[in-house]
Parts: C-alpha cells; structure tokens; sequence
C-alpha cells in the first residue's frame, strides 16, 4: 500500500485526498438538498466533459452544445412519461438520438469557420426550442412533460438522495473513462496542433475534418447523456432544457473550470452549480455576486482552474528505445526510382499563370534544389504537391499511385512530407509531442503509443534535437524550430520530403546542419525537394537543380548547368544577356 | 434509590428536549420567481405572501426560483431539508410559473407538503396532486371570462388572439379557443409571440388584416404594454380584452392612460380598483411596505397564506393538518370566497376590468362569480 502511494505523484495524491473528503461529505454529511446539487453538479460534468471536445480541443465555439443536452432531454422525458419506456432503453436512445443530429448537422455546419460556426450552431439551438415550444402535441409545448419517472432498473429505483446521488456521479466516472480514452496524450497533441498551426495537420496526414466531426459527434453524445439524466433528476422536462440558459451554464463551466482534461471539467461543474446557492442568502444581489466572482476568475485564470495543475505529456521514449522507423521507410524505396513524376502541371490565379505546364520528376535519395524569382511559383508547387492547392490540368504520380486530386492527408499517407515557410508548430507543445503527432499518421501496427513515441524519438534525434526534446516549441530560436519541422516530417517515415525555403532566416552553421541532415536523408533513400533562394545553401547540398520562372520551368539538370544556363542568369539572377 | 435521580434527570431532559422541538416556530418558505422574465409578477407574489406573513409568529424565507424548473426544485430541496428541522415546514409558498410547478409537485407529493400558488397553468391541478393548491383564479375560470366578456357583452364575432409562447401562454390560449368556440364565434386568427419579440407591428398587421373585430390578448407584461402601446399607433382601434397582465398597475404605467382608452382586461380581482374598506387597508398596508400598487397576484398569494394561517390558528401543526384544511374548509379572502374543487383550484371567480382613458386605474366593469359551481 505504502509503495503504491510513494509511486503516486503529488497531484495524484491531492487528488485522491479531495475525491476521499468529497465522497465522505456527499455520503454522510450532506442534506437531501446538498446531494441534489451534488447530482446537478454530476450531470453537467458528463456536458462539460463533452464540450471541451468541441470547444476546449478542436477550438471551435459552438454553441449547440445545450441543444443535445436538449435533445438528449426530450428523447427521454417523451419515451419515459408518454410510453413508459425504461432507462436501460431512453439512456442510449437519448446519447443516439443527440449523436446522430451532431452528425447531420456536422455535414454543413463543419465547413464553416470561426463565427459563422457558432451563429450556425446557435441557429440549430433556436431552431430545436422553437420546435420544442410549438410542437404542443408531441413535447408538450413550453409547459413541456411532467412525469417523467425517477431512474428504475429492474427493481432498482433511483429517485433522489444517495442513490442518484451515487447513480449519476457512476456515470461521470464513466464518461470520465471514455474521454480519457478519447483523449489520449498523443490525440490531445494533434488537437493542439489542429488549433495552433492548421496548415499542418492535413500536411502530415490526419484529415482535421474528421477530428473536428469526432469532437463535435463526441459533444453531442454527452450532451445527450447529461440531457437524460437531467430529466430523471428533474422529473419534468421543458423547453428550459433547450435554452440558451444551459448553454451559457456549460460555457461558463468549461471556460471556469478549464477547456481541457477532467479536473478542469469537474472544478467548473462542482463550482458554477455551488456557487449560486451559497450566494442566496444575499437575496437579489446573488447574481451580482456570482457575476463579479466569475468575472474575477476569468481574469485571474483565463486558462482555467484547473490551469494551476500540470497537464498530462506524452513521455518521451528513453533513449535506447529508438525505433529504426526512419531508416526503414526510407529505404523501402531504391534509391534512383523514381518517386514523384509532375507532367504538364497548370494552375491559375484569377489573371495570373501561377504554374505553366511544369513537368519534374525526382527519383529516390536525390536531392533537387528548386530555385526561382519572387512569384515564380515555387511554394505553389509545393503545395500542390501536397495537396493543399488543386491543379487545373496536369498530373502529379508517386510510387505508382494518381495524386493529381488527392487530399492533402491521402498525400501524406502516401509518403509525401512538407515543410512550411514559416513553421507551423504549436507553442504549447514540447518537440518531442510536436513530432509525435506526425508519427501518429501511420496506418498500421506502428499506431501503438510505444511506436508512435520511439518513432518520434528516432526522428528528433535524426535532426540532433535529442536534449531538447521536452522544451516547448514556442520557447524555441527560428532555426530549432525549422529543424524540428524536419522532424515532424519524417516522424511520418514519408519518402519524398518538401522543404519550403528550409534555409530563410539561418545562419551559415544553422544552414550547415540542415544541409547535413539532409544529405543523410538523401544517403538512405529519401527524394528531397528543397525549394529556396539561397544559391550558397544549394549549392553544396542540391543533386539536381531545377529553375522556375513565371510559372514555367525553364532548367532542369545539374547544378552547375543551371547556374551557368543563360536564360537563368536573366530570370532568376537579372543579368541580361545581350 | 441511587438510580432514581438519574432517571429523573433523563425524563426532565427529554421533555425539555421535547418542550424545545415543540417550541419550533412553523415555517412556510416562499418559493417566487423574482429574477428573469416572470420578475414582476413573482415580485409581486413575494409580496403578498410577505404581507401576511408578517407578524405571524410563522417563520418565513423568501428564495429566488428564477424561471427554471432546476432552480425551483433546488430551491425546494434546500427549504426542506438544508440545515432545519422539516417536519417545522407545513406548507410551501410554490412559484405561479407553471414548468416549475410541473416539476415541484412530485416532490410536494414526496414531502407530503402542500403548496399554494398563484399560477394559472391549468396543468398543475390535473396532476392528481392533493398537494396543489391555487388562489388565483385558472385559465379555466379567467378565460371563460375573458372569453364571454368579449362576445357577450363587447358583441365581438370575429376576435383575434396573440398568446405568448410560453406555459403561461400556451395553457390560456388553449382555454379561449375552447371557450370562444363554445360562445361560436372562434378566434379568426391566433399567434404566438416569443417573450423576446419587441416588434409588433408583423402580427397586428396580419390581426388587421384577418379583419377582426375584437383583440383578445393573453401576454406577460411587457409584451402586452407593447402590443397596446402599437396597435394605437397603427390605428387599430378595435377593442383590446387583455391578459391578467393588463391589470397589474406596473403595466399600465408603461402606457400613457390615453393609450389605455378602451383596453380591459380579465383578473382574479383589482385591489386598486376596490373600495371597500378592507380592500382599502390591504392596499394602504401594501404601499407602505412595498412602496408599490398592489395587483391580484399579490392579493391572491396574500389570501392563500392567510388561509395557510387561519389554518394553523384553528389547530393545524403540520402540513397534514394543513392539507386537511385547504382541501375541505371554506374560507372569505379579501378578493373572493375560496374552496377546493377537489383538484386544488380554490379560487372561481373573476372579474373583468376597463380603463377610461384618463388615468391608470381601472373600473371593474364585470364580476363573473363561481364560474366553476364549486361554491
């Protein structure tokens, strides 16, 4: 026992005591009416833990999220109080019922941004109570159902006090146990990336529209979930359960408590469902008070209450556990083959030619250096190579497969990699997560946490950043953060790797070590396309040189031939050959 | 022998434990709607519960239920099981807003405590509930009113009804349909307006141009002043029978008195309107604690715990004995006579209220008594 509790850290053991005095409390000191808030306090849990999903870890403000608790109300006081239906069937009914409008919804409602997403999630709110208030034959109108039954299986009945008390918080613990799972380190890293750097996330091969319909179908089912039980606490329900009030309930939660993890979760539901009532006796100046004390906790934890506690990380594999991840995908190609094959590849922007009928090919363990003036086309290339821009007309083929109009996260999986202009790396995530989120993408036995994170340790120490694994990438100088974007992308053991203007901002020794990384890359079979102005960081590294100008291809070949090619000379260094 | 004066102390000490328990004031706790939309009304109740609470010897809190029936029920919780004795509650002040009602009676019937409200949700006295009590006339009562004033007296044919789309709403619109349809002349149209709606002029167009010849409102407060106050603007002069909300003197100073010109409304009663001398010394009472005119949400919440009282006066001492009473005595408050049909409704009577156009205060043009035959 005593070893068990020394393994346990201090957090733990904090956490622990308090669950321990909770429980004693809740148990045998509290009233009825202290156990009913308690309850309350359970159920909005369950919300809560559903909407930092939506809006906690894929950062989208939607504000639906009182409409499936609504749902998830309605599915059970109509079955319960009009058909007698039991809880063992309303439960799952109402998580269902709350789930699958997510998944209609999400159809139209996921493509939209920002604000318009939260104005598209309150109109299905407003949408939801209308009909709740004027479909009197079915909901019962804005009187709503009385009689919905307390929660009874079998003979078992929970109808208040100790016994729903315990039924409820049961569950909390269940949901508690699903969004842990859901919510893995690794996930919760590449929801941090999904928010903090969008571009890269399709760019090494998670598709974000999945993650955020994930997050957004996982809302809703705890919405339902708390919805249900919600009734049966109440034994009524009524339009109020569609109301904006519940929304704003559960926003001011999450955003209290903290967007992320359970503790966070459970301090904001146990608080906002307290905080009223011990402020009643200051009659009608209760809610002035709630209001300048949640206030004053916005300001003083904007993060969130349970901010002041560590966070969960993805532990950094030890470092003899380095995978060969890297150097197996890499060679699986042969060096020479070719890999990328670019055929008469257009692409327009309104009145400009961004690309004129680009053909390129590059073969394994080469490294082609792309050069070109300031519009050229270049990172339009690149990103249509990744799939982040669509040609007009053209191809683009690797390794035997038609990529011309695949996705950019269809790409990623097909071994192509990229880096950005200007990195694309989350600040709140150390090296180690950054680049295990990319090593996530990897369909196939590898997808184990063990693997994920020695494939990412193999990849950071590729790139030398080995003792500065645990540092937080937004604490990091420009060229560590250049070079941990190298790492990110190999974490995806890709086979092509593009580099967009790896060198910009370096300094000669930073330039250096990317070149060295490079050419080893290249020496075990990965085709690197590296895409920069800086003719002295090419010149040593590139294999290949290819010239882009006005979206047309205007050299291909040897290094020393396209410098020396006068039409070159003209575009790219404006020295006119008279 | 030696045993003797222990025992003797042990049975002095639990009589004066049980003299000490006895010694207890009662407690009837106020459960009202004092924040959100329903605040003026609930306002009001508090009052009229207060009122007579006063100087009762009875032991009162007074708990805010806002509009949910989450709060109200938390409220309830709180008032009978937090901290004192429960056996001491022997009635509960409920809130008028009918969700909340919905919600609180299965916990009345868990409790065994009666509640006495002045909600008009027809729902709640059809529960089954023998812990529901309401002195404020139903939708039953008012909208009968309501309705025969309408046809039978203003000769209306063609009225038109604007509900608001909440219980309260709902709950009364469904009672002038049926009773308008009785009289045979239905509402030519009927809509619903959402307590948020500030514009009115959308749906008393479409009332202008249904052609009717009588409006027939059943809204909160603010919402009625607004429909009052723009359908005088717009020129639609037809007769305005309104909601109990048009009586409340807090409404009608949200319009000018000749915006009131031939507006009535249904009520329960209209202390204001009133003169006879006890009526009189209610309102007189009610002015100098409140700083505010007295409405019949207030005086039927002030007559349904002076019969809470009158019933602890006659012997009752716990909420049995008070059930018992409300459910089988008959008792003269200031506004009307009130008696249980059976289901809780106490209150049968109505009274229909016109303003002149020359100032606030409203004439009782119409008394409708025993409109139930319970009396």
């Amino acid at each position: 026992m005593s070893a068990v509790l020394s393994s346990l850290t201090r957090r733990n053991r904090l956490t622990i005591v308090a669950v321990a005095a909770l429980a004693l409390y809740a148990l045998f000191f509290a009233s009825s009416y202290d156990q009913r808030i308690l309850t309350l306090a359970g159920i909005y849990v369950i919300m809560v833990l559903g909407y930092q999903f939506i809006f906690g870890h894929a950062g989208a403000l939607s504000l639906a999220q009182g409409a499936f608790f609504g749902v998830g109300a309605y599915v059970t006081g109509i079955l319960a109080s009009q058909y007698g239906t039991g809880f063992l069937l309303t439960f799952p009914l109402s998580i269902a019922g709350a789930s699958m409008l997510a998944l209609i919804v999400a159809v139209p409602v996921l493509r939209l941004a920002s604000h318009y997403f939260a104005l598209a999630t309150l109109a299905l709110s407003q949408l939801l109570l209308l009909i709740a208030v004027n479909w009197v034959s079915v909901t019962g109108g804005a009187n709503g159902l009385p009689g919905v039954p307390p929660i009874t299986i079998g003979d078992w009945q929970a109808t208040r006090g100790t016994s729903l008390l315990l039924f409820v918080w049961g569950i909390a613990v269940a949901a508690m146990l699903v969004a842990r799972w859901q919510l893995n380190p690794l996930r919760v890293a590449v929801f941090t990336v999904m928010r903090d750097a969008p571009l890269a996330v399709p760019a090494f091969g998670i598709d974000p529209g999945l993650l955020r319909l994930r997050a957004f179908v996982l809302s809703a089912a705890f919405g339902g979930a708390a919805g249900a039980l919600f009734v049966h606490t109440n034994r009524v329900v009524s339009p109020e359960t569609l109301g904006f009030g519940i929304m704003i309930t559960c926003l001011t939660m999450t955003v209290v408590g903290g967007r992320f993890g359970i503790l966070g979760a459970v301090i904001g539901a146990l608080l906002l469902t307290h905080l009223p009532e011990w402020f009643r006796g200051l009659d009608e100046y209760y809610l002035v008070a709630v209001g300048v004390l949640l206030l004053a906790m916005v300001v003083f934890a904007p993060d969130g209450l349970a901010s002041f506690f560590k966070q969960r990380r993805i532990p950094a594999s030890p470092p003899g556990h380095a995978a060969t991840g890297i150097e197996e995908n890499a060679t699986s190609v042969k060096t020479g083959v070719r890999v990328l094959e670019i055929s008469n590849l257009s692409k327009r922007y309104g009145g400009i030619q961004a690309l004129d009928r680009v053909d390129l090919s590059i073969n394994a363990g080469e490294i082609v250096g792309l050069i070109g003036p300031n519009g050229a086309g270049k990172t339009t290339l690149a990103n249509i190579i990744t799939g982040i821009a669509r040609a007009d007309s053209g191809s683009i083929g690797s390794a035997g497969f038609d990529l011309t109009t695949a996705t950019p996260t269809a790409i990623a999986r097909r071994g192509i990699a990229r880096t950005f202009q200007t990195p694309q790396l989350p600040d709140g995530l150390t090296v180690h997560e950054a680049v295990a989120t990319a090593a996530a993408n990897i369909g196939n036995t590898a997808n184990k946490a063990s693997s994920i994170s020695a494939r990412a340790t193999t990849a950071i120490a590729t790139c030398g950043l080995t003792r500065i694994a645990d540092a937080r990438c937004g604490t990091l100088p420009h060229g560590l953060r250049r070079r941990v974007e190298i790492a990110r992308a190999l974490a995806g053991a890709p086979h092509i790797l593009v580099l967009d203007e790896p060198a910009a901002g370096l300094a000669p020794p930073e330039q250096a070590e990317i070149a060295e990384i490079l050419r080893t890359l290249a020496a075990s079979g990965l085709a690197v396309l590296v895409i920069d102005h800086n003719i002295e960081f090419l010149r040593p590294l590139a294999t290949r040189l290819a010239c882009l100008d006005a979206g047309r291809l205007i050299a291909d070949g040897p290094l020393d031939e396209v410098l020396a090619d006068d039409t070159v000379q003209n575009a790219y260094f404006g020295l006119v050959q008279q | 022998m030696s045993a003797m004066p222990r025992v003797i102390t042990a049975a002095a000490f639990l009589c004066a434990l049980a003299t000490g328990a006895q010694a207890e004031p009662l407690r009837i706790p106020v459960l009202v709607p004092i924040t959100g939309f329903l605040a003026l009304e609930g306002t009001s109740q508090k009052n009229g519960a207060e009122l007579a609470l006063r100087g009762s010897g009875v032991d009162f809190d007074v708990d805010d239920t806002a509009t949910s029936p989450e709060i109200a029920v938390n409220a309830f919780e709180r008032a009978l099981t937090s901290g004192r004795n429960r056996e001491d509650v022997v009635a509960v002040v409920a809130p008028m807003l009918g969700t909340q009602m919905l919600a609180l009676v299965p916990l009345a019937d868990e409790f065994a405590v009666p509640m006495v409200t002045v909600s008009g949700t027809a729902r709640i006295t059809e529960l089954g509930s023998p812990n529901v009590f309401r002195f404020f006339p139903g939708d039953v009562v008012v909208k009968a009113a309501h309705a025969r004033y309408a046809v039978e007296e203003l000769g209306a044919k063609r009225p038109a009804v604007i509900f608001q789309t909440t219980a309260y709403g709902q709950s009364g619109r469904a009672e002038l349909d049926r009773n308008l349809t009785a009289l045979g002349h239905p509402a030519v149209i009927a809509e619903g307006l959402d307590v948020s709606v500030k514009d009115m002029l959308p749906v008393l167009s479409k009332v202008r141009d249904s052609g009717a010849d009588a409006l027939l409102l059943h809204l909160h407060s603010g919402p009625t002043a607004l429909v009052v106050r723009q359908a005088r603007a717009m020129g639609l002069n037809i007769p305005i029978i309104a909601g109990s909300a048009m009586h409340q003197p807090e409404t009608a100073a949200l319009l000018e008195p000749s915006e009131l010109a031939g507006v009535c409304a249904e009520s329960g009663a209209s202390p204001i309107s009133e003169t006879n001398p006890d009526m009189l010394a209610f309102a007189d009472a009610y002015r100098a604690a409140f700083d505010r005119e007295p409405d019949a949400f207030a005086l039927g919440q002030y007559d349904g715990v002076r019969m809470l009282l009158a019933a602890i006066r006659s012997g009752a001492k716990s909420s049995a004995d008070v059930r018992e009473y409300l459910s089988t005595q008959r008792y003269q408050g200031l506004a009307m006579t009130y008696a249980s049909d059976g289901k809780g409704n106490m209150a049968h009577s109505a009274v229909i209220l016109c303003y002149a156009g020359d100032s606030r205060v409203p004439a009782i043009v119409k008394r409708y008594e025993n409109l139930t035959g319970v009396l």
